[in-house]
């Protein structure tokens, strides 16, 4: 198959993607061989792009099926009949109601912990990223591509982590034993 | 997912969402605004400046003599310590160098006609890019802003149990927040892998800065050009003994005979004039995510090889492919335009989350009638604010304070907005101002070309 065919065979296997996943969601009843074979169909669109392109074959696929997707959600949003279903009131627990104390110091300290402590861990783990990944025998460059791809990734992760589960032992278990083995691994690596 | 994750889980979720949204919405709401509208920087730099020469390619001669001339009109300024020519492209088929002291178009001929005009659009990527702080600063903050969207994005899935299920769910009319907290949670979950990559990207272009400091210090003595090296290629080691002008003719038809299937985007000269000098040549490759490669040329255009960001280690293709996947410059208008439009839906997710929030609130009882206000000013008053520059610049000229001018409005907007407290005077407001803006704008643009 030429590239430009496997591209567009992708791109179609990415749009019927979308399609049939809009179909399977509207049953009554839920379909799980349906359902399989809509997220199937969008994993094989992503293997042909990128059979046929790499990275950029990919991107084009994701950006097709992401098109289709809105085209669907446009049709939604014009025909979708108002209903009268009462909105969410879930509570966020981000400001104190009635007489719930404020909490102020907490908050910053929460803050402290998941903005600036964890991203100094991820550069701590993207720095011992770097000395495990030249160790390994990778190249200069693979292993400061690595550091640029893996502090954001990392910083994710814990805030996401230290946010979702705040008891602050688990908090500083997390971001400390981290931290102070990737130290310790850094230390040793200038003394060297 | 609702059998996978915990109903604590889930709650805790949502307090984490609603704790960055709250903490980072309106620098998030703001970089996500003028990202999409930076989606068509290109285009932008051909409406401000509409008479500048077109071509859809110039020849070697025509750039050595651009070169040669813009140069000589520097002489007796402070030597440029790098010289750039921007190659005709699709989508900006303009010739334009660009120096230290400034930047001018060439014709076909390379005769300098003028100085280039691109005020607004640079104003434009400078907020995005750097919210018009000082660089190191800014580009940091809005790389922390892109983790921050990444964190978004994962507990704002953890959040909602049923995000999936409901995915084509889309009750556009409902009233009572039902409405608006689908249009949050649907383009949401449609836009994920295209909000991931661009939050991904744009947290790696914004904090790459901090880190290679971080590893100059740990691994390089401090040199951060050493730890850009071995990606992108080395600078050669400066000698400021005068030199003369390079061949960059020649350098331009090596390329093109050596490596046909790439197109030249930019040549970089680096310390022209001295005989530190060499010639670098960045060439776009089709279908490709890469910005290109960078083809390096000495002073008489003999060719030392290429950086590798083509065919070379997978770090350097990696790295060198963040930008385009960032900015959607890899597949032409139509990428460009899925882009904008993806690029405004993630715009309108960041712009509604903290009006659901303040929404519940209010329905359990709990108005803020001050918060709701100043969350109008920012999500209506930023646009307005963004056309207004674009305004003053046709109608001031290349030279208007748009910086001034958009935060200043900005400012006032969202204090009067605190000052009114009333969310629904503010929108009442502000959307018709920002609607007028919006056609102003439109004719104005009009008239300009």
């Amino acid at each position: 198959m030429t590239g430009n065919a496997l591209i567009l065979t992708a791109a179609a296997a990415a749009a019927a993607s979308v399609g049939l996943l809009r179909y399977a969601w509207s049953l009554a009843r839920r379909s799980m061989a349906l359902n399989a074979l809509g997220w199937g169909l969008l994993l094989l669109a992503l293997v042909l792009g990128a059979m046929s392109d790499g990275a950029w074959g990919m991107a084009v696929v994701s950006a097709v099926a992401t098109a289709v997707a809105m085209a669907v959600l446009t049709h939604a949003a014009i025909t979708a009949p108002p209903a009268r279903v009462a909105a969410s009131n879930r509570r966020a627990n981000m400001l104190p109601e009635g007489k719930e104390p404020k909490r102020i110091g907490e908050r910053f300290l929460t803050f402290l912990i998941a903005v600036p402590l964890a991203f100094i861990v991820s550069v701590l783990i993207g720095m011992a990223s770097r000395i495990a990944a030249a160790g390994a025998g990778l190249h200069e460059a693979d292993s400061n591509a690595l550091m640029l791809l893996i502090v954001p990734l990392v910083w994710t992760l814990l805030a996401t982590v230290l946010l979702v589960w705040p008891a602050r032992r688990m908090q500083f278990a997390v971001l400390l034993l981290p931290g102070l083995a990737c130290a310790g691994l850094l230390a040793v690596s200038i003394v060297r | 997912m609702n059998q996978i994750l915990h109903k604590s889980t889930v709650q805790r979720g949502l307090s984490a969402h609603a704790a960055l949204g709250l903490l980072a919405g309106a620098l998030v709401y703001l970089v996500c605004l003028t990202g999409t509208l930076s989606v068509f920087y290109e285009e932008w730099q051909r409406l401000e400046q509409p008479v500048a020469p077109e071509m859809a390619h110039i020849s070697p001669a025509a750039v050595q003599a651009g070169v040669e001339a813009v140069l000589a009109s520097e002489k007796g300024k402070t030597p440029t310590t790098h010289l750039y020519v921007h190659m005709p492209a699709d989508a900006v088929p303009r010739t334009t160098i660009t120096t230290d002291h400034g930047a001018v178009h060439v014709d076909a001929r390379g005769a300098v006609v003028g100085p280039e005009q691109i005020g607004w659009s640079d104003f434009l990527v400078q907020l995005h890019y750097t919210l018009n702080l000082p660089s190191l600063v800014g580009i940091s903050i809005v790389g922390v802003l892109g983790v921050m969207m990444l964190a978004l994005s994962v507990t704002g899935v953890i959040a909602h149990p049923r995000i999936f299920r409901d995915a084509f769910r889309l009750r556009s009319r409902d009233k009572g927040g039902v409405g608006l907290a689908d249009w949050h949670n649907r383009l949401g979950v449609w836009t994920l892998p295209f909000a991931i990559a661009i939050a991904l990207t744009g947290a790696m272009i914004g904090l790459a800065t901090l880190n290679a400091y971080g590893m100059a210090a740990g691994f390089y003595k401090g040199d951060i050009e050493a730890v850009y090296a071995p990606i992108f290629g080395g600078e050669a080691k400066p000698d400021p003994a005068p030199g003369k002008v390079p061949n960059v003719a020649a350098a331009l038809s090596d390329i093109a005979t050596r490596f046909p299937h790439v197109r030249p985007t930019y040549v970089v000269l680096h310390d022209p004039g001295t005989k530190g000098q060499h010639v670098q040549i960045i060439a776009e490759h089709d279908r490709r995510l890469i910005y290109g490669d960078n083809y390096n040329y000495d002073a008489d255009g003999r060719y030392h090889g290429h950086a590798g960001l083509s065919d070379g280690h997978v770090g350097q293709q990696m790295a060198a492919s963040t930008y385009n996947l960032h900015f959607g410059n890899f597949g032409g208008l139509p990428v460009k335009i899925a882009w904008f439009v993806f690029g405004l839906a993630v715009t309108v997710v960041s712009g509604t989350g903290v009006s659901i929030w303040l929404g519940k609130r209010e329905r359990r009882g709990y108005d803020h009638p001050r918060l709701s206000a100043l969350w109008a000013g920012v999500v209506w008053g930023f646009p307005l604010a963004l056309t207004a520059t674009f305004l003053a610049r046709l109608v001031i000229g290349n030279g208007a304070p748009l910086v001034a001018i958009f935060w200043g409005l900005s400012a006032t907007i969202v204090l009067l907005a605190l000052v009114m407290a009333r969310r629904a005077l503010v929108g009442a407001w502000l959307r018709p101002a920002l609607g007028g803006g919006i056609l102003a704008t439109i004719a104005a643009a009009a008239l300009h070309l």
